[in-house]
Parts: C-alpha cells; sequence; structure tokens
C-alpha cells in the first residue's frame, strides 16, 4: 500500500533551514561534528555520537525512533581511535537499530532492530532485512540483501533500487507531517 | 519490491504469462514487450570478489575454481575472516653460557606477524595450527587436493577421448566426401606411409592421444573396507568436536570430520550479469564493469518504460458488492502518456506483423538457410489467474505528464473537479475507481481484481536508415491486484 501520513507534534521537532526534522527528544552528542546535509529526518530517542568522530549524512536521511548512530573505533597497539562515519544519501534506518559502520552508501535500507558492527562498509544499494546481526568488519556490496545472524546474502535486488530507494525517503518526507492545530 | 518491504499488491502480466511485480520486469523496446526473468537469457558479465570489490578476468577465475585469491570465509561459520596483527618476539636463539661465555643479547625488533580471525564466532587460524603470516594478505598456506592426481587422470582422459571422437568424425566426413579418384594410393589404404609422413611433417603421431587412453586405469570397487575402529560404539561422543554438514559440505575435498582441521575456506566471486531479449539479442541491462559502480551502460527495466500502479487504499471487498478503490498511476517515461482503462478481455489480439522484406531475407529464403522460425516461435501464454472483481473501468482517456525532476519543487498538488480523478500532481495521478466482486466469491479467499491497461508509448530507439517505423505506440499490459481477502459478509 502506498504510504500513509505520519504525523508529529510540531512542538516537538525542530525544522532547519535546510529541511532537517530534528526531535527534541535526541540525544546528539558532539553536535558540532554532526552535519546533516538536508531533509534528514531524527526521530525521538535516537542518538547521534558526534562526540567520538565525526558524523555525516547525505540528503534524505531517515533516522527512526530508539536508533543509535555511533561512529567506529578500532584498537590500535597504542590505544583506540575512533572513526568518522560517513552516509549517503536516501538512507533508510529503522527503529531500535545500532549502527557502526565506517560508510554506510548512498540508497541503503537497514531494517529495525539491527546491529551493524564496527568498521562495516555498506556499498550503494543494498538492504539489511530487519532483526539482522552484521558482524564487525563486513562488507555489504552493491545490489545485495542480506538478512539473518550472522547476516549473510540471501538474494539479490532490483536493478531500480535507486529510484525505489529514492521514492520511499521522498514520500516518507512528504508525509512526514506537523499534526494540524485544532 | 515495488512497494521496498511490503508484499507485492500490484502484479504485472509478463509476455510469457509468468506474474511479476514492476520492479523485477523488464522492458525491451525493440520488441516493445514486457519481459521477466524467466523469458531472458542471464549473461556473467564479470567475476569480483564481494569482500575486496575487485575484478577478476572470467579466465583467471576459471583457473582459481571461482574463488578469490586474498579473502577467506570462516570455516565454522561462514562469515568472512578479518586480518588481524600481533607483535611476535622472533626467537632468540640460546647461546650456550659454556662454549662462549659472553651471551649476545639479540636485539631485534618485534616483527609483526599476521593471522586470520572471525569476528562473528572468534575462529582463528591458530585454532588449527596454521602458522602466522609475516605479510597482511596473501601467503597461506594452499592445500591441494588428496585426489587431485587422479582427478587430473581423470580429465586427460576425457579430454583425450573427446579428441579422439572428434578426429574420427572429421575423418568420417572426409571419407564421404571425398572424391575418390580411380587409383587408390598405397597411403590410403596401409596407413604405415601415412604414419610416416606425419613423422616426416613433424607432427604429433596419432597415437598420443591414445596413450592416455592406454595407460588409464579405470576404478576398481572392493569388497575390502576399513574396519570400523573398535570404540566407535563405546566411546563418548564430544559434538563440539565434530564438525556439521554445512562445514563438511562447504569444503567438499577434504570434508574434515573435526573441528581442528578445518581451514580458511576461499572467499566465491559473485558476479554481475546482464541481461538479454531472447527474442532479438539486444541488451536489455547491462551494469558497469567497476564492482562498486552501481551504474548500468543499458538499463530497459518495466520500472522505466511502462506506468506504473499503485494501490493507495480499498474498502473492504464483499461478495456481491460493490468496494472504492484508490489508485496511484505513474508515467516514467520522458513523454507524455495517454491511458485508458479497460477490461481484460477488451485487448486486441496481438496482430501479426509482416515481415520487412529485404533482398537478404528473401535471398536466405530461396537458399533456403533461414532458420525454421515456426518451431522456434515463442509460445503466447496467457495468464489464467482468476480474478474475482472487475474493476469498473472510466470511458476516459487519461493523460499523465512525462516525468520531471524538478516538479517535485512545485506546488502542491491539483485537485480536479473531476469526480474519477481525485489529484494529479507532475506525472502522477490518483483514481477513484469501483470494484464489482463476483456474487459467488467466497469468504476468505484471496480479493484479486484484473485490469488491462492502454498506454501510448514513444519509442526513443534511433530508427535504422529508411525504416519508417512509427515512433508513437499503443501498448496494452495487465495487471493484477491483491485487493485482501472476500470478507465474509
Amino acid at each position: 500500500m502506498e504510504l500513509q501520513d505520519t504525523y508529529y507534534n510540531k512542538s516537538e521537532y525542530v525544522e532547519t533551514a535546510s529541511g532537517n526534522k530534528v526531535s527534541r527528544q535526541t540525544v546528539l552528542c558532539g553536535s558540532q561534528n554532526i552535519v546533516l546535509h538536508g531533509k534528514v529526518i531524527v526521530q525521538s530517542d535516537a542518538i547521534i555520537r558526534g562526540d567520538l568522530a565525526n558524523v555525516k549524512t547525505g540528503r534524505f536521511c531517515i533516522i527512526s525512533k530508539g536508533s543509535v548512530i555511533r561512529p567506529p573505533f578500532k584498537k590500535f597497539s597504542k590505544g583506540v581511535a575512533f572513526f568518522p562515519l560517513q552516509m549517503g544519501d536516501h538512507v533508510f534506518v529503522g527503529e531500535n537499530t545500532v549502527v557502526n559502520a565506517a560508510v554506510v552508501g548512498s540508497y541503503v535500507y537497514i531494517g529495525k532492530n539491527v546491529v551493524i558492527g564496527r568498521r562495516c562498509v555498506l556499498k550503494d544499494c543494498c538492504m539489511i532485512e530487519d532483526n539482522s546481526v552484521l558482524p564487525a568488519e563486513t562488507v555489504v556490496p552493491s545490489f545485495a540483501r542480506y538478512s539473518g545472524s550472522p547476516a549473510r546474502l540471501i538474494t539479490t535486488l532490483p536493478e531500480a533500487m535507486p529510484d525505489l530507494m529514492t521514492e520511499f525517503t521522498k514520500s516518507y518526507y512528504q508525509h512526514f507531517l506537523p499534526t494540524t492545530v485544532q | 519490491m515495488a512497494y521496498l518491504t511490503q508484499p507485492d499488491y500490484v502484479k504485472y502480466i509478463c509476455s510469457c504469462g509468468q506474474l511479476k511485480p514492476i520492479t523485477s520486469l523488464y522492458f525491451c523496446r525493440h520488441c516493445l514487450k514486457i519481459r521477466c526473468g524467466f523469458c531472458i537469457c542471464h549473461e556473467v558479465d564479470s567475476h569480483y570478489c564481494a569482500n575486496c570489490l575487485e575484478n577478476m578476468p572470467s579466465s583467471e577465475a576459471r583457473l582459481k575454481k571461482n574463488r578469490c585469491s586474498s579473502c577467506f570465509d570462516c570455516p565454522s561459520c561462514f562469515h568472512t575472516l578479518s586480518t588481524r596483527a600481533t607483535m611476535a618476539q622472533p626467537r632468540q636463539v640460546v647461546q650456550d653460557p659454556a662454549a662462549g661465555g659472553d651471551t649476545k643479547v639479540e636485539s631485534k625488533q618485534p616483527k609483526k606477524m599476521y593471522y586470520l580471525s572471525c569476528f562473528n564466532c572468534r575462529w582463528t587460524s591458530r585454532d588449527v595450527g596454521i602458522p602466522d603470516q609475516p605479510v597482511a594478505s596473501g601467503g597461506w598456506p594452499e592445500r591441494t587436493n588428496p585426489h587431485a592426481a587422479r582427478v587430473n587422470q581423470l580429465l586427460d582422459y576425457y579430454k583425450a577421448i573427446a579428441l579422439q571422437e572428434k578426429q574420427e568424425k572429421i575423418e568420417r566426413e572426409r571419407k564421404k566426401f571425398n572424391i575418390r579418384g580411380k587409383y587408390i594410393t598405397l597411403t590410403d589404404k596401409t596407413g604405415l606411409t601415412g604414419a610416416m609422413a606425419r613423422n616426416i611433417a613433424g607432427l604429433p603421431s596419432s597415437e598420443s592421444s591414445s596413450s592416455a587412453i592406454a595407460s588409464f586405469v579405470p576404478s576398481q570397487a572392493t569388497e575390502e573396507v576399513e574396519e570400523l575402529p573398535e570404540d566407535i560404539f563405546t566411546k563418548e561422543v564430544n559434538l563440539n568436536q565434530i564438525t556439521s554438514m554445512p562445514q563438511r559440505l562447504a569444503s567438499p575435498e577434504w570434508q574434515p570430520s573435526s573441528v581442528s582441521r578445518l581451514h580458511p575456506l576461499a572467499k566465491l566471486l559473485s558476479v554481475k550479469r546482464s541481461q538479454r531479449c531472447r527474442a532479438c539479442d539486444h541488451n536489455l541491462t547491462k551494469p558497469e564493469y567497476n564492482p562498486g559502480s552501481i551504474k548500468f551502460k543499458i538499463e530497459l527495466l518495466a520500472y522505466y518504460h511502462v506506468p506504473e500502479v499503485k494501490i493507495i487504499s480499498h474498502e473492504p471487498v464483499k461478495p456481491g458488492g460493490k468496494s472504492a478503490l484508490l489508485l496511484k498511476l505513474t508515467n516514467p517515461t520522458g513523454h507524455e502518456m495517454q491511458l485508458r482503462l479497460l477490461q481484460p478481455e477488451d485487448i486486441p489480439p496481438p496482430e501479426e506483423k509482416e515481415e520487412p522484406k529485404s533482398i537478404e531475407k528473401s535471398l536466405e529464403r530461396s537458399l533456403n538457410l533461414e532458420k525454421d522460425t515456426t518451431s522456434l516461435k515463442p509460445i503466447e501464454v496467457t495468464c489464467e489467474q482468476p480474478a474475482t472483481s472487475r474493476v469498473s473501468a472510466p470511458d476516459v482517456t487519461l493523460t499523465l505528464a512525462q516525468r520531471d525532476d524538478a516538479a517535485e519543487y512545485d506546488d502542491d498538488a491539483q485537485h480536479d473537479t473531476n469526480d474519477i480523478i481525485m489529484w494529479r500532481k507532475s506525472n502522477k495521478l490518483a483514481l477513484r475507481l469501483e470494484v464489482v466482486t463476483d456474487e459467488g466469491a467466497e469468504g476468505g479467499a484471496p480479493a484479486v481484481a484484473k485490469v488491462a491497461l492502454q498506454y501510448s508509448y514513444r519509442n526513443t530507439v534511433p530508427p535504422a536508415a529508411a525504416a519508417a517505423t512509427p515512433r508513437d505506440h499503443t501498448l496494452y499490459t495487465t495487471v493484477l491486484l491483491d485487493l485482501g481477502t472476500v470478507s465474509s459478509n
């Protein structure tokens, strides 16, 4: 079915000039290190850990309720270093998902209750199904659909995936409306 | 996949009769027909490793048995192994104090050593006693197949047989068409001088291929089988030490039975595929060579050429009743589209097109070289999916504007006063329709409505010289709408 309207409380969300809609009930640590490139929705109870390293998202990204975006770390012989987390355009992150990836490409769909391990690389046009666990340092190639724990390639995605994701995130943004004041 | 995560509510009927969502269909703009994965040719374009994303030429891939040379999978959980580094103190030479007296302490730098480790199940290459490597990638010991000699022998044998049969066939053909002279020469008769002539010319004697055949020993079944160990039934089994079936089958050459014999598995390569129309041999999709790229050189998908139908919402379907149905139609092409809704039985039967007459064709026909097309003609299959409901198609022609990426910044949707069209927005429009369900539809049965689309299509293929093919076509397609289940009153 076609996407239905989702309503939000206008006083709860902050809308920036570039069209980002960010809930006030989120934890955005180190906000000077977080770059949202426009028309990004960050829903309530999401956590973005900009204090660890830079977090950059592209346009039309959706960070759902209760998800955690956390830059990955790597252990060296002399301590630990955090790496920036990059996210492309038209990325959907489902509810209660933890993303520790190093790179998330464009047109990526991550389901709900997913754990993306440290320093994973998600290439453009891939899909991680609900309730999957992607172990650390996994590379997910383009047009792959991963599922399970540990997540494995189960099938491929149609060639029109970029357009499908574009349409999905755009219509999600258009259907994400403030409640009209009665 | 048209709805990404939801089931496919709308299915199109492919020209081969298959029911598919629009995202898994292709559109051949040379045949002007919808094709699906079952009625096209799939070709391997390039091999690449899904982990290191490196291309491998197909000849090399065949040589390496379609496996990557630098990436490995965990033999225990099949997740990709990662290389980990450790600082290893090089082994110091223990000097005998009695011999020289002054023990020289070697101040060697600790060396970096690498081993493979699975981040999912914590398996490491040290578990099975593979020594650490001084280089980060590659250099892992390759195991040879215990039956390699026998497999090669078999391969040689079958190659020799194939060669021999080929030669015999050529010989037979030659003899058949050989116009015999009046005199039978000695070389033809005995073959002895033939062998000598081959020897002089430096050609391999015809016996070389037969040597592989002659020396081949066929396998023999023996009565004697290794005895089971005495304690097979009495020894307690430790299931943690025994490999599972998938683990064994992942390495068919060795089939390790105990965990301590699991070795890293070279990662299997993935392929990039291109699709080709079987009827006209034109490419439907062709990906770019680079494994990381998501672009296509050719991308003839139905999603870009056929009007897309989506269900916005519908009322529950009752037997013998009418229910409202809201549909969204999208024109994905760059040209204006005229669209009509029809009943599926109103689609005119496809006209038999006259073959373009050309000199070549008629020549071929006269020479009787043309392939027997009657036997190769694809069978036209029509989908006999029973529909419980009919969509009452309005008798109007709808005009859908072309796709315009800038139009999304325009104002809100236009609300037409028309009672059929709910709203219009750039290349999309929403229709308010009515669904009439059969009286005899059983409650609980899946409710399916069938509707046909007539749409105009502007062909963008550059026309062949002197071929006056029309650029605008009227095409038909049938879609099935899944309306849930028929409610029992």
